[in-house]
């Protein structure tokens, strides 16, 4: 039945998209998110789906879309550039065979990232993909927030639909991606046309809102935990009612806490007392160990090569018996944990050099939409008034996504490779359409002269 | 039946947007003169002519 269903639904797509090629495009971000072939156990896992939504994306926008109005932006040069030299550590990479493997996801993440802002030529298309991508997550996050709240949570043991950890289906990422989410949820709700601003829309956002709240408590990842204050300090600081919103989050804080797990309690205490937390020793001791590396191989050792890393540490665990404190140290020796964060994730694997230009990536983003919200801030009319809350949202969603990454290995994160699609297209589409305003603005009137020398 | 519940709801949604994106026009192309048409009120003649009603009675529309 859910296999069927699944089915049905890809094949509708498919479907709609011959009479709007676009259509295929949404497929293949539907597709890359959800993962349904990892979902489902039949005929679907048989077909190679993301294969064929971007073959019939690509195809569809090469022979049927127009393109005199797609722009080639340098942050699509840029990912092209880390493309590059990402293939070319692979090729000398320290473990081939490994990286090999990882090569074959995160090539595809960012061509498609390159791509997408070409096909995103109108502010419906742009509208599109956000609710795609939200929509597409909401149901990895629904049924998260739902078995949290039911009970059926815990570190690493949380069931988003398969026993799975890879992409969105790993703890520290959904959480992660879910709070990076929720500005552009709030942007789809207030502005969307696709599904209109109403209370039914409302009701699912505020719905989908908490949801992701949970997510962070059902997955017991710390990063969420992080990333949900960071979000709600960044609101604070530009929201209008100020004083009512802090006042409902803290009130929100204080009734879920008894509700919240043992478990997890004892889990977010670590953050505050970490010396005692084998997780978070094996973090710091690997971002020792990377720095080091790179200082040996400053054009980073390919992908995975965290798994030459050596990590030496002690946990300390302080127990009180009366007046009595007993300090324990416990020498541990690790070897080949992971980065644990995108940050070091780069700087080991790229070196040097991807580093840069990743963060430049990063940050680039963040400077092109507060560019887009200023320019646009001032504009009130309905066509005009969603770009800069859109700016806004995405810096919003990358804010969080550059917080999280901190914490967990997420620098080649296919969903935060499309919003960085999603941001060159919105910069792309804004920057065309602002033109003829401007041309009018400043352009030479001949057409008044007789008019004046008239009057 | 949470599985159940969280994919019916959600690709329920998608499938209707999906829907609702086929009969939109402005999903491909938005016309060249979107903005300027926008900008402009209803009936309110074309630059052109305002021009020129302007010559014919001797007024100025302020704005030049």
């Amino acid at each position: 039945m859910l296999n069927l269903g699944l089915t049905g639904f890809f094949a509708c797509l498919i479907l709609l998209g011959l009479k709007r090629p676009f259509i295929w495009v949404l497929c293949y971000l539907y597709v890359d998110i959800v993962a349904p072939q990892i979902i489902s156990w039949g005929f679907l896992t048989q077909l190679p789906t993301s294969l064929i939504a971007f073959s019939a994306a690509f195809l569809g926008w090469l022979v049927f879309d127009d393109k005199s109005d797609s722009r080639f932006t340098w942050r699509q040069g840029l990912m092209g550039v880390l493309l590059l030299y990402c293939a070319i550590t692979t090729l000398r990479a320290d473990y081939p065979v490994e990286a090999l493997t990882k090569w074959s996801w995160v090539w595809k993440a960012l061509v498609f990232a390159m791509f997408l802002p070409l096909t995103l030529r109108t502010r419906l298309r742009i509208e599109a993909v956000a609710l795609v991508m939200v929509l597409s997550a909401s149901a990895l996050i629904i049924d998260g927030g739902l078995k949290t709240a039911m009970g059926g949570s815990g570190y690493g043991t949380l069931r988003i639909f398969v026993d799975n950890n890879t992409g969105l289906y790993e703890g520290s990422i959904i959480s992660c991606v879910a709070i990076a989410l929720i500005p552009v949820a709030v942007w789809l709700a207030k502005y969307g046309t696709i599904f209109p601003s109403d209370w039914r829309v409302w009701l699912f956002t505020a719905a989908l809102i908490f949801a992701c709240s949970l997510i962070p408590i059902g997955t017991q990842a710390r990063t969420g935990l992080v990333c949900l204050g960071i979000l709600a300090g960044l609101y604070l600081r530009t929201a209008k009612h100020r004083v009512a919103l802090s006042a409902g989050m803290a009130l929100a804080v204080v009734i879920a806490t008894p509700f919240l797990p043992q478990s997890f309690l004892a889990r977010m205490n670590t953050i505050e007392d970490h010396q005692s937390d084998q997780s978070a020793g094996t973090r710091i001791g690997v971002w020792k160990w990377t720095m080091g590396y790179a200082k040996d191989h400053p054009f980073g050792g390919g992908f995975e090569v965290y798994l030459s890393s050596k990590v030496a540490y002690d946990t300390v665990s302080t127990s009180r018996t009366g007046s009595n404190v007993t300090i324990t140290r416990t020498p541990i020796i690790e070897t080949g944990r992971a980065f644990h964060s995108s940050y070091f994730e780069m700087l080991g694997e790229q070196g040097y050099p991807g580093f840069a230009l990743w963060l430049l990536l990063q940050i680039s983003g963040l400077v092109q939409m507060e560019m887009i919200r200023r320019r646009w801030k001032d504009r009130q009319e309905s066509h005009e008034a969603w770009a800069a809350p859109l700016a806004v949202a995405l810096q919003l969603a990358q804010v969080v996504y550059m917080i999280g990454s901190l914490f967990v290995g997420i620098a080649f994160q296919p969903f935060i490779l499309m919003l960085i699609g999603l941001q060159c297209g919105l910069w792309s589409y804004l920057k065309r359409i602002d033109r003829p305003a401007a041309r009018q603005r400043f352009a030479p009137r001949p057409m008044r002269v007789p008019g004046e020398a008239a009057g | 039946m949470v599985d159940i519940l969280a994919l019916a709801i959600s690709h329920g949604l998608l499938l209707l947007a999906a829907w609702r994106l086929v009969w939109r026009p402005d999903l491909d192309s938005e016309g060249p003169d979107l903005n300027a048409r926008k900008r402009r009120g209803p009936g309110t003649p074309m630059r052109v002519n305002r021009a020129a009603a302007g010559e014919s009675t001797g007024e100025s529309d302020g704005d030049a």
